[in-house]
């Protein structure tokens, strides 16, 4: 596979702040790329460059084999751009919306009408044609912004925080429609501060910190890489003594770096092992008679992880400089 | 790339994009009946102050001269079109002032606000797509307005004293006074993420090109205490659309009257001027329009070329009033061009600042003190 979206040392820098320092990324062709990191890492800085709207300080990139800095136009025809934050028109019907983006494109009116029709279809909006843009819910404006970045039928998507402000069916009806994307054949490039919702989506990530890759590559790689514990969540069936004696057990397991009892009576436990190292402390812990309710990874939030890695409990120098 | 092919290219590339824009910003300015109640009130306005003027004319008419169909009724007929004329032109003046700028002013800024320029910055669109479809799209609503007042206007023919072409002249001008000071207002709202602040920095802007600078004309010229001092540039006047519009009234006034002393004054067509000469010339009197005759010795030239006509001689100075020779008093169109070309390039200025300014990658930016760059909190370097 050849990579379609490359980006060769990019560097920008603001006034006095560092956003971007020398990111190099290579995405192949297919996939959906994830890149992580916490707030003020240079995610949107990064995606901003590859769409044409930022120049690098320094370096370059290149989407579809077109320099973002001496090919935007090209490089604008090959992408679908969705911004973290973006704004919808007032006075606009929904057809309206892509029809204009379609002009924007250059699209004859015959194959606006038809791709309209389709991509409504796509993202589910099929019945909000002649809707006003402003009068739709968050879910399906993030939906229609969607769908305006793909009515030139691009290669390439770039989506900044696609899930930020979204209700969970909302996630999970935007996550299926990315598959849907992807098998399709498009490539698709993803930021989020959030990795449980990248890990179920992409084939591989970045994650991204103070303008830097700290590490790339398929997410189990990663994390194991990093070394960091996972967090169990186990909800044993039992009061007092028995529950502290299950926390007990739990914390005499190998692999188990802490076990502690949220006030709701759930047992979290620090977790150093892998996926079949749970299932294997599931079963010891079946056979060992704790009666067993539910047994769930915690969703891991990212600046978590990387306060962690780094050991640090100030908050990121960088973050608040950008900021 | 040459001159040419630029001229021939940009258009190419940038005509499917204006159309984009244009069809958008048009479905939102017409959606409704935004668009005819906005049409309506203007024609409603513009014609109750036409009609107002009227009686007032007529009024001052009868006051004067008593009504007396005797008394020449036609030429009284004419002076009342030509007020009513005048009026309407310098209403109108009024009007596009406020409204081009209002409706340009927030093109730009709000789709920053909105943050949808974004959107529109990554499609191949070009900035010059952006600025120009979103500058016409707001003019044509003022071209609207100002079309629909034209059967207004063309009462005055009812009148008599205005010729089609006094009417063709002035509404030249107004479209001139739209295209410009609306591209000062997309100019400030590029410039500007606020709308509000933009709409404010362009009125200011507005005060400043037209009474602004006027003034300082007349500071100058009322401060200047010698007759052979130099007169304040005409160009102070340029950007003032009253004054093109007073020279407009000037051409209805056919011979010299009071508008045509106002563009007399601004042009210098009476100069206040000393001029030395071997052998002075001497004619008394105003009367006398044109160049006059005089001997090739001993003719008092200006330095632009004209000609003595009346004067006084104080020792070897003739001060009097010269006449260039193209720019005799009552002329047709001695001022007026020239301010519609300077508003023209004014216009075609600030479109090309505001094209830079809405280019994303643009390498050039200003910096206004105090104002940090590419700033909004919480987002900029994420």
């Amino acid at each position: 596979m050849t990579a379609i979206v490359r980006a060769d040392g990019l560097v920008k820098r603001y006034d006095r702040t560092l956003a971007v320092a020398g990111v190099d990324l290579d995405v192949a062709e297919g996939e959906i790329f994830g890149l992580v990191g916490p707030n003020g890492a240079g995610k949107t800085t990064t995606l901003r460059i590859l769409a044409t709207l930022l120049e690098p300080t320094a370096g370059d990139a290149e989407v579809a084999g077109f320099s973002v800095r001496r090919n935007p136009n090209e490089v604008r025809r090959v992408l679908g751009f969705m911004p973290d934050v973006f704004g919808v028109y007032d006075d606009m019907r929904v057809w309206e919306y892509l029809d204009f983006f379609g002009r924007c494109y250059g699209l004859t009116a015959a194959s606006r009408k038809r791709i309209i029709g389709d991509l409504l279809e796509l993202v589910d909006l099929g019945d909000k044609r002649t809707a006003y843009v402003q009068g739709l819910s968050r879910g399906m404006q993030q939906r229609l912004c969607l769908a305006h970045a793909l009515v030139h039928d691009p290669a390439v998507l770039l989506l900044d925080e696609p899930a930020s402000g979204l209700d969970p069916r909302a996630r999970v009806e935007l996550r299926e429609l990315l598959r849907e994307l992807r098998v399709l054949g498009k490539t698709i490039v993803i930021s989020s501060h959030i990795l449980p919702e990248l890990e179920e989506l992409c084939t591989s990530v970045a994650i991204v910190d103070r303008g830097r890759v700290l590490a790339s590559g398929r997410i189990a790689d990663i994390e194991q890489r990093l070394r960091v514990g996972a967090v169990l969540r186990v909800r044993v069936l039992a009061e007092g003594e028995a529950l502290e004696a299950a926390r007990d057990w739990f914390a005499g397991q190998p692999d188990v770096a802490a076990a502690v009892i949220l006030p709701d009576g759930t047992v979290e436990l620090g977790f150093r092992g892998d996926e079949a190292g749970a299932a294997a402390l599931l079963r010891a812990a079946v056979a060992a008679d704790i009666p067993i309710a539910t047994f769930s990874r915690a969703a891991s939030d990212l600046e978590e992880l990387f306060l962690q890695v780094t050991g640090q409990d100030d908050p990121v120098p960088g973050e608040e400089a950008a900021a | 790339m040459t001159g040419a092919t630029l001229l021939r290219r940009v258009p190419r590339i940038a005509m499917p994009g204006i159309t984009a824009i244009g069809v958008k910003e048009l479905r939102g300015r017409m959606r409704g009946k935004r668009a005819f109640v906005s049409v309506t009130v203007y024609v409603v306005l513009v014609a109750g102050f036409a009609w107002m003027v009227g009686q007032i004319l007529e009024s001052n008419a009868r006051n004067q001269f008593g009504f007396n169909p005797v008394f020449n009724p036609s030429v009284q007929s004419a002076s009342i079109g030509r007020g009513i004329f005048t009026a309407l032109m310098f209403l109108q003046t009024l009007m596009i002032l406020v409204l081009a700028p209002a409706s340009t002013a927030g093109t730009i800024s709000s789709e920053r606000e909105k943050q949808t320029l974004d959107l529109l910055a990554v499609t191949p669109i070009s900035s010059v797509a952006i600025v120009v479809g979103k500058l016409l799209s707001a003019l044509t609503w003022v071209f609207v307005l100002i079309l629909a007042s034209i059967p207004v206007t063309a009462l005055v023919f009812v009148y008599g004293g205005v010729a089609p072409d006094d009417v063709v002249r002035g509404y030249a001008m107004l479209f001139v006074t739209a295209i410009a000071f609306g591209a000062l207002g997309t100019f400030f709202s590029s410039l500007v993420r606020r709308s509000g602040a933009a709409t404010g920095l362009t009125f200011v802007a507005v005060l400043i090109a037209t009474v602004g600078l006027s003034f300082i004309w007349v500071f100058m010229y009322q401060t200047s205490t010698s007759v052979f001092a130099r007169r304040p540039p005409e160009a102070l006047f340029y950007l003032n659309p009253f004054v093109a519009q007073a020279d407009v009234a000037c051409g209805v006034e056919g011979t010299s009257g009071a508008w045509c002393g106002v563009i007399d004054t601004v042009t210098g067509t009476f100069v206040d001027f000393g001029v030395p000469v071997t052998e002075p010339v001497f004619r008394d009197g105003f009367g006398e329009k044109g160049l006059i005759d005089v001997p090739e010795t001993g003719v008092v030239v200006a330095p632009d070329g004209g000609a003595v006509i009346g004067g006084v001689v104080v020792e070897d100075v003739v001060v009097g009033d010269i006449f260039a020779p193209d720019a005799v008093s009552g002329a047709r169109d001695r001022y007026w061009p020239r301010s519609a070309l300077t508003l023209m390039l004014l216009a075609v200025g600030f479109t090309a600042a505001a094209v830079q300014l809405v280019t994303p990658t643009r390498r050039w930016r200003p910096r206004l003190p105090g104002i940090p760059r590419r700033r909004r909190p919480g987002r900029s370097a994420e």
